[in-house]
């Protein structure tokens, strides 16, 4: 392939200036190097100052980042959506569960099985949305995430119906610190190969896919095999968030994964903002915690509004949640990312206040 | 002079709308050859079935002598098909340097699940294929406008980066969609100039639909006439510009500009 | 078997009076409306909530829950669908899912987490009809139905009504028409909320209720009804919404009766959606493109 580019390229013509090369005195290196350390120290120290309480609510935190990740690498990359994400969780923390505690799968196969099954069940989506486009799409992957719902997650045998499947944890991630760690270095590695995503050959040829399909064609973009690669790969990551799940709650329902937790997922890619990794990470890791703080927090607050009561504490999130979409929509469409947008360029070398995108070559000084 | 592309009979419709009637088509290498015809003639959709965006309901398309008439886009692309588009197939958020390094996709030389996983050799691929870039910005003089977005820069600067993404995909075959349109006379001459390099250079073939009849006139070697989805008229373009028939048919629009 | 068929047409007559908002919506604005569901259920809770707390005769309560869902319809397109009409319309679909979730969770506020019961409009024991055993609020039903039927085709008779109905065919006629285009929007989403509210009213009564209950049951199959009917026709989309309503309980018979598979009526539901958008996505009644 790479062969034939030569000897019909057009010739060079002078040696190119690197186009980012603003070099960056000491002092600016090293207050973004403390800034990137403080990063890290924020979500590596956590789980160990705390008790078993919150690293449970860190676990779940990276779980809804990698769900997250996952509705932003077909939606934010590939441009299709998926309003069915908890199909693809859902079996994912079944087969995860089946597969450890039915038939004794060691913990690794478990959850590398799980993520597996959940690329399929996607890839097979994939294959309707190969002739469905847009909002058409948008129904179909809806009542697909229902059906999976009504009927594979009430299949008695696989998921023990009503009472839930088991998943137990293996001894060597069994403490809820340890669990804590497995959940942030598989986030790690999610957003790990994300970063690959976007700066390699698939990434791009989402980027063009997403704008017009006609055009990524006839630039030699196999549109099937993208499109599906998206589904599978949305798949593989939401496979193994319920794998995750699975194990991190150690008993998983059908009603874990209603029709309304596939829209809240969706609600915070786009609340984070698609395509941004750290505001897709920060937005998801808000709303795992949501549910369980905010109540906490009502509860503990002097003055009780009176319509509260621990029955309504649930639909506060989803509450809370509509009303950022609104906002994020309405005010801020790059959503937390764009938020975020200043700072990352400042963290890659540019000035914390220039209003124009990247630095420019020769623009330097 | 081999022929390049064989078009045979190829015939078009939408629901009852006969947009393509029975055209033939030769493409002898190295030549650029124009098509031209009045709005609504077919030029576009040909060009469609070239690529194989629309799906022809009968004849035949040859590519050095193999029958691609089933073949999909992609596939075509990678055979050496390229083209631009008249309303730019650009993607606007992105730099030009951006854009042109989409268009690289087929050079890539790894396979994408490679790059994913970050498997060696991927990383020196990815700074060949900026290199090969850089090369395709400075042969069309696009290097000052590499890291600004495209849709804040003008029109002539969009068209020439759509250009600049046909040429990264390394065509044998070039599709121009009215690579004029949009420019004034200093433009479109300095277009001419770029084009007559291509051809020149890179031994290129070309087949452009273009109303801008001095262009055409300057630099085809050869030019077809459409007209309501049939051939009307073929041969040089000094010839053709005497025609009847292509004089009656453009009669009140002499630049096509319904 | 019969009973299930006959079920499943007055099922059905819900389904189509949610998909006849749903293709207004989508004609005369370009949303797919996912919160359209939630007009029935507010409509239903509100009716709900004058019957238990004021001492309201059963059809002021009725009205007022179609008052509410009216209100409701403005306000989504005030205040979520203007502000972001320039937005892409995958961004407005999100909205309009946010929208549903919203109003769940103020119903939820509201009224508590509690299944519900709405008396129907007439009480009575079932009457066997053409060997159908069919409730007194089923008749309803079929009045309510000729009722809208009737007042839709005045509507349509009037200068306004034309604008809509022209709007909804061809979305370019509104500059033609020279109505203008804000008042026709508040118009639509007004006329689609009201339908859905309806839509609510009738369904809410067939057993328990609770919040979003219409968006968890109904809007699927309504959209599969519209989507039947080609997204583009009125008629057409009622008459979808009954047909995916018999399509369900035959479904619902011969699969989750007969059969014992889970979700039956789901799955009917993704299948017939499915069958139509790979095999017809014109619909069945729309015209080849």
């Amino acid at each position: 392939m790479a062969a034939t580019a030569a000897p019909r390229s057009p010739a060079t013509i002078a040696p190119a200036p690197p186009t980012l090369a603003v070099p960056l005195p000491l002092a600016g290196l090293l207050a973004r190097a403390v800034v990137a350390g403080l990063v890290a120290a924020a979500v590596l120290v956590p789980p160990l100052l705390a008790g078993s309480v919150w690293q449970q609510r860190i676990a779940l935190a990276a779980i809804y980042a990698v769900i997250g990740l996952s509705v932003n690498v077909l939606t934010g990359h590939a441009g299709q959506i998926s309003l069915g994400h908890q199909a693809f969780v859902g079996i994912g923390a079944f087969t995860s569960a089946y597969l450890s505690f039915r038939l004794a799968a060691g913990f690794p196969v478990a959850v590398l099985v799980a993520a597996a099954t959940g690329a399929a069940l996607a890839g097979v989506l994939g294959l309707a949305a190969l002739r469905i486009r847009g909002l058409y799409l948008a129904l179909v992957t809806l009542a697909f995430g229902l059906t999976a719902e009504t009927t594979l997650f009430n299949w008695r045998a696989f998921t023990g119906g009503g009472a839930g499947a088991e998943a137990p944890r293996p001894a060597l991630v069994g403490t809820d610190l340890r669990y804590s760690y497995l959940c942030l270095a598989v986030l790690g590695l999610v957003l790990l190969l994300d970063w690959r995503l976007v700066r390699t050959k698939a990434g791009r040829a989402f980027v063009v896919l997403r704008g017009d399909e006609r055009v990524a064609a006839t630039l030699g973009v196999n549109v099937t095999g993208y499109k599906l690669l998206a589904f599978v790969l949305s798949g593989l990551l939401a496979g193994l968030a319920g794998a995750l799940f699975a194990h991190w709650s150690q008993v998983v329902q059908a009603l874990d994964f209603d029709f309304q937790i596939a829209l809240v997922w969706v609600v915070m890619a786009v609340v984070g903002g698609l395509r941004s990794r750290a505001g897709v990470v920060l937005a998801s890791a808000f709303f795992a915690l949501l549910p369980t703080v905010l109540p906490e927090l009502l509860t503990a607050s002097p003055v009780q509004p009176p319509f509260l009561n621990e029955a309504v504490y649930h639909v506060l999130p989803p509450f809370v949640a509509v009303v950022l979409l609104l906002l994020t929509l309405i005010l801020v469409p790059g959503g937390v990312g764009q938020l975020l947008l200043p700072v990352r360029r400042w963290l890659a070398g540019g000035r914390l206040r220039t209003g124009r995108s990247a630095p420019q070559a020769g623009d330097g000084g | 002079m081999t022929g390049l592309l064989e078009v045979r009979a190829l015939s078009l419709r939408f629901g009852g709308l006969q947009v393509l009637d029975a055209v033939d088509l030769d493409l002898p290498e190295g030549m650029v050859v124009g098509l031209i015809g009045p709005n609504g003639a077919g030029k576009t959709s040909l060009f469609n079935c070239l690529t194989g965006s629309y799906r022809p309901q009968q004849g035949t398309v040859r590519f050095r002598g193999r029958d691609i008439s089933g073949l999909p886009t992609h596939r075509r692309a990678a055979l050496g098909i390229a083209r631009t588009w008249q309303n730019l197939g650009v993607v606007g958020g992105l730099t030009v340097a951006d854009n042109v390094l989409l268009a690289r996709h087929q050079h890539a030389g790894y396979h994408a699940l490679a790059g994913l996983l970050g498997l060696p050799g991927t990383g020196r691929r990815e700074r060949e294929l900026r290199r090969d870039t850089e090369e395709v910005l400075d042969y069309l003089d696009l290097r000052q406008y590499a890291a600004e977005p495209v849709d804040g820069l003008p029109y002539g600067i969009q068209k020439r980066c759509d250009l600049a993404m046909a040429l990264a995909t390394d065509p044998e075959l070039l599709l121009l969609d009215e690579p004029s349109s949009g420019m004034g006379p200093e433009e479109a001459h300095q277009l001419g100039a770029t084009l007559a390099e291509l051809t020149g250079q890179l031994r290129l073939t070309v087949l452009m639909i273009e109303h801008h009849v001095p262009l055409v006139v300057a630099i085809c070697d050869y030019v077809y006439v459409l007209n309501v989805g049939q051939l009307l008229a073929q041969g040089e373009p000094a010839k053709i510009q005497q025609h009847p028939d292509v004089v009656a048919a453009y009669l009140g629009e002499p630049d096509g500009a319904a | 078997m019969w009973t299930f068929l006959v079920q499943g047409v007055f099922q059905g007559a819900v389904y189509g009076l949610l998909a006849v908002g749903l293709v207004l919506v989508y004609k005369g604005t370009r949303v797919f409306n996912f919160a359209q569901g939630e007009f029935g259920s507010v409509a239903a809770f509100v009716t709900w909530g004058l019957l238990l707390h004021t001492a309201v005769p059963y059809l002021v309560a009725f009205v007022g829950g179609l008052l509410a869902a009216v209100a409701m319809g403005l306000l989504v397109e005030r205040a979520v669908v203007r502000p972001l009409f320039a937005a892409s319309r995958l961004i407005l679909l999100v909205a309009t899912v946010g929208v549903a979730l919203l109003a769940i969770a103020l119903t939820v506020l509201a009224a508590q987490p509690q299944a519900r019961v709405l008396p129907p409009a007439v009480a009575g024991e079932p009457i066997t009809v053409a060997g159908a055993s069919v409730l007194p609020q089923q008749i309803l039903v079929l009045v309510a139905l000729a009722a809208v039927a009737a007042g839709l085709a005045g509507f349509f008779r009037t200068d306004l009504g034309l604008a809509v109905l022209a709007v909804s065919q061809d979305p370019v006629a509104t500059r033609v028409v020279g109505i203008n285009p804000v008042m026709l929007s508040r118009v639509i989403w007004g006329l689609a909320a009201g339908l859905g509210g309806l839509a609510g009213l009738l369904q809410a009564p067939v057993g328990i209720f609770t919040p979003g209950f219409m968006t968890a049951t109904t809007l699927l199959p309504a959209f599969a009804a519209a989507v039947l009917g080609g997204m583009t026709s009125l008629p057409g989309a009622f008459a979808g919404g009954v047909a995916i309503g018999v399509a369900q309980n035959l479904g619902i018979y011969l699969l989750g009766q007969q059969l014992a598979v889970p979700g039956a009526a789901e799955l009917t539901v993704f299948g017939l959606l499915l069958a139509v958008l790979l095999v017809r996505p014109q619909g069945l009644l729309g015209k080849a493109a």
